[in-house]
């Protein structure tokens, strides 16, 4: 466990330290090695990123978004960008499975991202409108990512999960909605059925949810799945699967945004979302062993730093510090 | 109950399929044309001239590297460069859902029939916004 824990902290530290030495190496003039340097530290990066987020349980958008905004020279219009197909790809690989499982389900998913695809897609307007209107529009951008990036902190360190909630009640558009399910739970040997509740209020939260995601490139699973387990009555796993169904959607109709304002580039994109693959699988295997508690308190003290470096490098950037 | 004897309905197994083929059509278009992006063959915009100005706003990044102001899906206009073949990929990778979203819709029944239309109608809005409003903001 230790051993996993200094291995994982010393490469990302590593990497982190490699890219802003490059970044004030290169900024002059751009030799023909660094257009292969970047794209290493970027997979390098997304790699660690790839096998620490499975075992603490989040996505690797939420890291990559403010770690990248913070670290790297991109302006933060790319690391959104980037940031939103990363989540996209991750969860367009993974939602099939949950589904054929019986673990996402169509049924839920469908009234929720009724609502949140018309957020995301105005999120991802607001966030590029404020970048291109204001001139110091990526710094308030920047600054309001930290203190996003702070109350994902705040509900990844208090909010609780449970794995069966009880359900008592079933509001009349749940209802009408026959928002049940089935799924065979191997750990238990047997079929777990379950219920959804809550419906309104599910999608009023779904709503607020997709417009963060859409504005800030986010994939957010750190809120879906607390939104679909405690609110709605959602069991863990069919939360965090339905979680994956509906970024599929959501971020894939906030992308269309990134793609028509050129906000982006393929030579951030592919290595990003290579590493972030290739990681993933690695560290989907590791957290299958085991979960170390250390690795899930390293990643959130690395959010909690890079949401300081984020209001510290935005406040910098509007000449206030 | 065996997890064999679980039953996922039609319109969840479809949604699954649809979208599992076209992740993997867009993600081999976008790594396959984005690693040779990196050999910088016939390029629209250079890695160099990318590395140079990544750290302005994409409104200024496009003023600087072309000259131009984006507005609308630029890179179907150069799809005999290999960066915007690998926007190809990911727009595959950003229809995946939609299609899904269609071919479950097609499975469907009664409510869940006009969930899944209005949610089409959405999506397609989404694509076709920045061409007829222009832009991304």
């Amino acid at each position: 466990m230790k051993k996993e824990f200094l291995v994982s902290a010393l490469l990302f530290l590593f990497v982190v330290l490699l890219a802003q030495y490059v970044s004030s190496a290169t900024q002059p003039s751009v030799s023909a090695s660094s257009c292969w340097v970047w794209p290493l530290i970027l997979f390098l990066f997304t790699f660690t990123i790839g096998i620490i987020a499975p075992m603490a349980g989040v996505g690797g958008g939420v890291l990559f978004v403010p770690i990248a905004a913070a670290v790297f020279p991109f302006s933060v219009d790319f690391v959104r960008g980037t940031g939103l197909i990363m989540a996209l790809t991750s969860a367009l690989s993974s939602a099939p499975q949950f589904i054929k499982k019986g673990l996402a389900n169509m049924k839920v998913m469908s009234p929720i991202v009724i609502v949140s695809i018309i957020t995301s897609v105005i999120g991802g307007i607001v966030g590029l409108w404020i970048t291109s209107t204001f001139p110091s529009g990526k710094y308030y951008i920047t600054m309001v990512l930290g203190i996003v990036l702070f109350l994902i902190f705040l509900v990844m360190m208090f909010s609780k999960r449970v794995e069966y909630p009880e359900v008592k009640t079933v509001d009349s558009l749940s209802q009408a909605l026959a928002l049940t399910g089935v799924w065979y739970e191997p750990s238990l040997g047997k079929a777990v059925e379950y219920k959804i509740t809550n419906l309104p209020i599910g999608m009023f939260c779904f709503a607020l949810v997709g417009f963060i995601a859409g504005m800030f490139g986010l994939g957010a699973g750190w809120a879906n799945v607390p939104v679909l387990n405690l609110v709605m009555g959602a069991p863990i796993k069919v939360a965090v699967s339905t979680s994956m169904a509906i970024i599929t959607v959501n971020d894939a109709a906030a992308a269309w945004i990134y793609l028509a304002k050129g906000a982006i580039l393929p030579l951030i994109v592919v290595p990003s979302v290579m590493g972030i693959s290739i990681g993933a699988r690695i560290g989907a295997r590791i957290a299958v062993k085991t979960k170390p508690v250390i690795i899930k308190y390293l990643v959130l003290a690395i959010m909690l730093f890079a949401a300081l470096l984020d209001v510290f490098k935005a406040l910098h950037g509007l000449g206030i510090i | 109950m065996q997890e064999k004897e679980i039953q996922v309905d039609s319109m969840n197994t479809s949604f699954a399929r649809v979208m599992e083929i076209f992740t993997w059509i867009g993600l081999i278009t976008m790594v396959i044309f984005g690693l040779l992006y990196l050999f910088d063959l016939n390029s629209y915009v250079s890695v160099a001239s990318v590395i140079s100005h990544w750290g302005n706003s994409e409104s200024k990044f496009w003023q600087e590297t072309k000259g131009i102001r984006i507005s609308g899906y630029l890179f179907l206009k150069h799809l005999n460069t290999v960066d915007c073949l690998s926007m190809v990929g990911v727009c595959i990778l950003a229809l995946a859902p939609l299609f899904s979203v269609v071919a479950a819709l097609f499975r469907s029944k009664k409510i869940y029939t006009i969930l899944l239309l209005i949610l089409t109608v959405e999506f397609i809005f989404a694509i076709i916004r920045p061409l007829i409003m222009g832009g991304g903001g």
